[in-house]
C-alpha cells in the first residue's frame, strides 16, 4: 500500500502529464472489460506491465507481487463460477459422484472463468498503471478537472492527507506500547489494541478541530481552492495513447 | 514611538469545559517590531494568538486592528486574515494536503488572487523558505522540519504585515533552528510585524525587541527585554529562567571582571567583546 505511494511519487513516468495517464489507464480498463475475447485482456496485461516496468522503472518483482494480491480473491469467486452441482451428470466436461450428485467443471463454465479471471487481472493492471505513476494528489486534481463534485474531490484529498498522519500516530502508539510489553501475550495484545483504538479515536476528533482552526487562520470559507500542478501536455503521448487503444478496439470488435 | 498594528484590549476567554484561558489580557503589538511571548505551557500563547486572527472570539474584550475593533463578519475576517498570519506549531495539523505545492497555494487562493499571482507568491515563498526542492514530494514523506518550512512557506505566501510563529523553533535541531532565525530576521528588515511565542529565554532574549510574559491567562509583564528579565520576581513566578548571558553578566559583574554600569549585551559577542583579554587587563592596570 504504502510502497505503491512512494513509487507514485518516484517513478520515471511522474513527470508526464497526469491527464494523460489518466486516460490511458481508464480507456484501456474499459476496453479490457468490454472485450469478448481473451486476446484484448492478455494484450492489455501485456501492455500495462511494459508500462509499468519498462517505461516507468518500477522493478517487475513488485509488480508480479502486487498482481499476486488480487489473485487469491479472484481465483475464489472465480472457482465458484467453474464449478456446478448437478442432479444429472450431463454436460460435464470434469466430474466426480459424490452421494448421487455430480460435482464438477462444465466447458462452457470453465471458458467463462478463465476469460473472468484474465479479464479482471487485465483491469486490474490498468488501475495499478495509474496508481504506480500518478500521486493522488494529481488524480485527485485531474478528476476535479473532469467536473467530479467538489464533496468526493475534498474528502479523497483529506482522507488521503490523513491516512499518513493517523497511521503515524498507530505506529508512535503502539511501539510506546510494546515497548512497555503491550503485546507480549495474547490477551494483553487485545488490551493493548483496544487502548490504541480508543486513543487514535480521541486524536481524530482532536486533530480534525485543529485543521479546522488552521484551515480558517488561512481564510477557508467551505471550499479547499488549490492550484494544480502545470504539466507540459505532450502531444506524442495522445499520439501514442490513440496508437496503442485503436488496435485494443478493433481487436474487441472483430472478435464479436 | 511607532504605530500600534494589533491590540488586544482587556480579553477574556474560557473553553467551553471551563478552563479560563484568559483573563483580561492587554498587548499592544507595534509596527515592525519583534515581539517574543514567554511563558510555559498552558500559559495562554496559544489562545491569545487564535485572538489575533479571528479564530476565538474574547467572552469579553475586543481586538483592534490598527486601533479599530475587528468584526466578525466573513469578509472583514478574510480582510484581517490576510493581514494576521498563523504559523501553528504543529505542521502536521496544518498541512491538510499531500501535495506541498497544493497546500502552500490554499491561503493565496483563499484570498481571492488571480492563478498567475498565486503561482509566483508560491514560487517566492519556497525559495524563501528553501522548500523549492520540495514541492514534488509528498507532504507525508517530509521530515519534521521539512514540514514545519513548508508551513511556514503556505503562511508566507499570503503576504500578511503580521506574523505570528507559535513555538517556531519546538523540535528543529540546531541548525534548523539557526536557519529559521534567519529568516525571521530577513521578513524582519521586510517591515514584517513578527510575534513568536517560545519557552527558549535565550532566544527570546537576543532576538525581540520586546518580552511580553505570560503566566496563566495572564500578561504579567512587558518591556524590553533587559527590562523584563532584571525582574527576578516575574521571572520565577512564570517558571522562567534567565538567559545564560545575563546570568553570565551578572556574574562577571558579581566577581568585579566587568564594570556593574556597563550596557547588558544583547549578543554572545556583545558579551565576550566586553571581557578584556587577561595580558591587556595586567598594561592598563600598570
Amino acid at each position: 500500500m504504502i510502497n505503491i505511494d512512494t513509487y507514485a511519487y518516484s517513478n520515471r513516468l511522474k513527470t508526464v502529464h497526469p491527464t494523460e495517464k489518466f486516460l490511458f489507464a481508464m480507456i484501456t480498463l474499459v476496453v479490457c472489460l468490454t472485450s469478448p475475447a481473451l486476446i484484448t485482456p492478455l494484450s492489455v496485461l501485456a501492455l500495462m506491465a511494459a508500462g509499468i516496468i519498462i517505461k516507468a522503472g518500477i522493478p517487475g518483482r513488485f509488480f508480479v507481487k502486487l498482481m499476486l494480491v488480487p489473485l487469491s480473491f479472484l481465483l475464489l469467486s472465480v472457482l465458484t463460477i467453474a464449478f456446478s452441482v448437478s442432479t444429472s451428470p450431463a454436460g460435464f466436461w470434469l466430474a466426480q459422484n459424490i452421494a448421487g450428485l455430480t460435482v464438477g467443471i462444465r466447458l462452457p463454465d470453465l471458458v467463462t472463468a478463465v476469460h473472468l479471471l484474465i479479464k479482471s487481472l487485465g483491469a486490474v493492471s490498468c488501475l495499478y498503471f495509474l496508481a504506480l505513476t500518478t500521486p493522488m494528489t494529481e488524480i485527485i486534481s485531474v478528476l476535479s478537472r473532469m467536473r467530479t463534485p467538489v464533496i468526493i474531490t475534498e474528502l479523497m484529498a483529506l482522507i488521503y492527507r490523513f491516512i499518513f498522519v493517523f497511521m503515524e500516530m498507530a505506529t508512535t502508539i503502539r511501539r510506546a506500547q510494546s515497548s512497555r510489553l503491550g503485546y507480549v501475550s495474547t490477551k494483553s495484545s487485545f488490551r493493548s489494541m483496544s487502548g490504541l483504538f480508543s486513543a487514535l479515536f480521541g486524536k481524530v476528533f482532536l486533530k480534525s478541530r485543529e485543521l479546522f482552526d488552521t484551515m480558517e487562520a488561512r481564510g477557508y470559507t467551505g471550499e479547499i481552492k488549490v492550484l494544480a500542478k502545470k504539466y507540459p501536455v505532450n502531444l506524442k503521448n495522445y499520439l501514442v495513447l490513440t496508437a496503442l487503444e485503436i488496435p485494443l478496439i478493433l481487436l474487441n470488435l472483430l472478435g464479436r | 514611538m511607532s504605530e500600534v498594528i494589533l491590540e488586544a484590549v482587556d480579553i477574556k476567554f474560557s473553553y467551553p469545559d471551563g478552563t479560563n484561558a484568559l483573563r483580561k489580557v492587554n498587548l499592544e503589538v507595534k509596527k515592525g517590531e519583534k515581539l517574543a511571548i514567554l511563558g510555559s505551557n498552558g500559559a495562554g500563547k496559544s489562545t491569545l494568538f487564535l485572538h489575533f486572527n479571528g479564530i476565538y472570539r474574547p467572552d469579553a474584550g475586543s481586538i483592534k486592528y490598527r486601533g479599530q475593533d475587528i468584526s466578525y463578519g466573513k469578509r472583514a475576517l478574510i480582510e484581517l486574515r490576510k493581514k494576521v498570519g498563523i504559523v501553528f506549531q504543529d505542521p502536521d495539523s496544518q498541512l491538510f494536503s499531500a501535495s506541498v505545492w497544493q497546500d502552500i497555494s490554499f491561503g493565496p487562493l483563499n484570498l481571492g488572487l488571480g492563478e498567475e499571482v498565486v503561482v509566483d507568491r508560491v514560487k517566492q515563498a519556497m525559495s524563501d523558505t528553501e522548500t523549492t526542492d520540495l514541492q514534488d514530494k509528498p507532504t507525508h514523506l517530509l521530515s519534521y522540519g521539512q514540514k514545519k518550512r513548508v508551513s511556514i512557506a503556505g503562511v508566507l505566501a499570503m503576504e500578511p504585515e503580521v506574523i505570528i510563529f507559535d513555538e517556531p523553533t519546538a523540535w528543529l535541531d540546531p541548525r534548523h533552528g539557526r536557519e529559521f532565525m534567519e529568516l525571521l530576521e530577513k521578513l524582519s528588515q521586510e517591515g514584517k510585524t513578527i510575534i513568536i511565542s517560545t519557552h527558549d529565554v535565550d532566544l527570546a532574549y537576543s532576538w525581540s525587541d520586546r518580552i511580553a510574559v505570560m503566566y496563566s491567562g495572564e500578561l504579567i509583564a512587558s518591556g524590553e527585554p533587559g527590562e523584563v528579565f532584571l525582574q527576578p520576581d516575574i521571572i520565577s513566578r512564570a517558571d522562567l529562567l534567565l538567559p545564560w548571558l545575563l546570568e553570565m553578566h551578572r556574574e562577571l559583574v558579581q566577581k568585579g571582571w566587568l564594570p556593574p554600569s556597563g550596557p547588558l549585551p544583547k549578543t554572545r559577542e556583545d558579551l565576550f567583546g566586553s571581557i578584556a583579554a587577561k595580558r591587556e587587563r595586567r598594561l592598563s592596570v600598570l
